[in-house]
């Protein structure tokens, strides 16, 4: 791999009769392959020196599990017999991926509902930023885990309640970078839709919503983040399924085996969660990539 | 129809230090003329453009377009930006249909004329393109394209030219002169090029910085149709040796 890769990255040195040979696509393929592989170096050897160092099965005095235990635990977990038996875990991996994954999904979707339009409504209008920022801003700094008693009181043990704390999650960085991508809009493009006759809410639709894409996709990977933070801290306390929960009953009983086979469900799922939104990103922000045919 | 009249114009931008962008400008435009209006940047020019535009309001006197005091800007005075503003998320096709669209015109009313225009620009072939995918030129041949789609009164230019490499700024006055030639539509054109100004214009206003004034006004009397060919004509030198005489005499002051 490595000396393949070497020749790829040497096109500009004088190498390009072995380069030009190659089509673009499996250029870039060899270029995603190599990254792919860089990614994994790490992880691996963590986890390779974390074998060695707990032979016997367990690091810390039998605390931590080796990640052949961690495998092991996380194989029944995700396909072990589901019902009967001693393992209360076994077969239930799916289903409170779901649940969390959809608690996130509608959370988020909230988030962005009402995030969106508010952020435009700041960015873009005085009045409606007067009136409602300064709320936002003393809102923000109170921690999602601080909303929690105020959840569950109102909510009681429910999906909603969750739900309710991934919005507010991730309606603070989804409404202030919507509002920072409504407000630095180019001022010619704005005069420029006035001048073609657009009314204020053609502006709005066509103009400002557009040219604030980039800055609301930021906002919703930083936000899509944070939602998996509060829905973690949600099902540990205020609902009975899902990873959250998994993790803090695993906790209890002692099953740390377990509990680290769900955290590295948590991030993998977050990382592909990223991954979906950064490539709907790629659709709908295309404009920006596209290369001058001039150059 | 596409008159412009100036009257007592000024425009004043208040803050810390006041700034006379515009000084008492008085000035009429008639139907179907070219006008420059030619001074250093910070002169006020670009302001006497955004004003007529409608983009922001006169501090004192009247500005009227064909008899009707101008409260905000449309379509009738098509304004050309300095660096095209068209909206990179659109196609060129998409960006030449968006003033008919938004104005709630009818797909058969304007496609044909589009099509029409976007040809005129030499741009048929691109029309499916992003605006990232163009050059400078062909953006701004957009910029005029999607202006002249909805038949403005009035053409409102500011420094279109500005940011262009000097070929393409030749080849961009050439279309322009033929475009123009064949609609005549009135035309105010901001720049900060003499060469430029001489070769369209009928008529050259030259301005002054703090207060903004029209110092002077200088017919150009070179024979229509012009090409960029005009620009080597002794009478070309005479009126480019004139005007750059009385920016030297401003520069005194």
């Amino acid at each position: 791999m490595s000396s393949s890769s070497e020749r790829v990255s040497s096109d500009t040195d004088g190498k390009r009769d072995t380069v030009s040979s190659w089509t673009g696509a499996s250029l870039a393929a060899r270029r995603g392959l190599r990254t792919a592989a860089l990614a994994v170096v790490l992880p691996l050897a963590v986890i390779i020196i974390w074998q060695y160092a707990g032979r016997g099965g367990s690091l810390f005095g039998g605390v931590l599990p080796t990640p052949d235990r961690v495998w092991e635990a996380w194989r029944i977990w995700a396909f072990g017999p589901t019902g009967l038996g001693l393992n209360p875990y076994s077969g239930t991996w799916l289903a409170n991926l779901l649940f969390s994954a959809e608690r996130v999904g509608k959370g988020f979707l909230c988030a962005i509902v009402v995030g969106v339009p508010v952020g435009i409504a700041i960015g873009w209008n005085r009045i409606s930023a007067g009136t409602l920022d300064p709320t936002i801003q003393l809102l923000r700094p109170i921690p999602i885990t601080a909303w929690l008693p105020f959840s569950i009181a109102v909510f009681g043990i429910q999906d909603i309640g969750a739900i309710f704390l991934i919005s507010l999650g991730a309606f603070f960085p989804i409404v202030l970078n919507t509002a920072q991508g409504a407000r630095d809009v180019e001022r010619n493009l704005i005069r420029a839709s006035l001048m073609m006759g657009a009314g204020r809410w053609t502006v709005l639709r066509r103009v400002v919503l557009p040219a604030s894409l980039p800055s609301i996709f930021t906002g919703l990977r930083i936000g899509l983040g944070i939602g998996w933070t509060a829905v973690i801290v949600a099902e540990m306390v205020a609902v009975k399924s899902g990873l959250g929960y998994v993790l803090w009953d695993a906790y209890y009983v002692g099953r740390m085996d377990v509990v680290i086979a769900d955290m590295a469900t948590i991030g993998l799922l977050g990382l592909l969660s990223d991954m979906i939104i950064m490539q709907i990103e790629r659709w709908v922000l295309n404009w920006r990539r596209l290369q001058s045919y001039q150059s | 129809m596409g008159t412009i009249t100036f009257e007592g114009v000024s425009k004043i931008y208040g803050g810390q230090r006041e700034v006379r962008a515009l000084d008492d400008i008085s000035l009429t435009i008639g139907e179907g003329e070219f006008v420059a209006l030619l001074g250093p940047s910070g002169c006020g020019k670009s302001t006497l453009l955004n004003v007529l535009a409608g983009f922001e309001k006169v501090t004192k006197g009247e500005l009227l377009f064909d008899g009707t005091t101008i409260s905000k800007p449309g379509p009738d005075r098509g304004v050309v930006f300095q660096e095209a503003a068209l909206f990179p998320w659109l196609t060129v096709w998409q960006n030449v249909i968006f003033g008919p669209q938004v104005q709630g015109m009818a797909r058969p009313e304007y496609e044909p004329r589009a099509r029409q225009l976007l040809d005129l620009v030499g741009l048929t072939s691109f029309a499916d393109a992003l605006p990232v995918q163009l050059s400078g030129g062909m953006r701004q041949r957009v910029g005029i394209a999607r202006v002249l789609v909805m038949n403005p009164r009035a053409l409102l230019m500011d420094e279109p030219f500005g940011a262009l490499d000097a070929q393409t700024r030749l080849s961009m006055q050439q279309l322009l002169l033929d475009v123009w030639q064949k609609l005549n539509t009135t035309v105010l054109f901001v720049t900060h090029d003499i060469d430029e100004a001489i070769l369209l214009s009928d008529r050259i206003c030259v301005m002054s910085a703090r207060p903004g004034r029209i110092i002077k006004t200088i017919p150009i009397e070179l024979a229509r149709p012009r090409s960029i060919a005009s620009l080597t004509s002794p009478e070309f030198i005479a009126y480019k040796a004139e005007i750059m005489a009385d920016i030297r005499i401003t520069d005194h002051h």
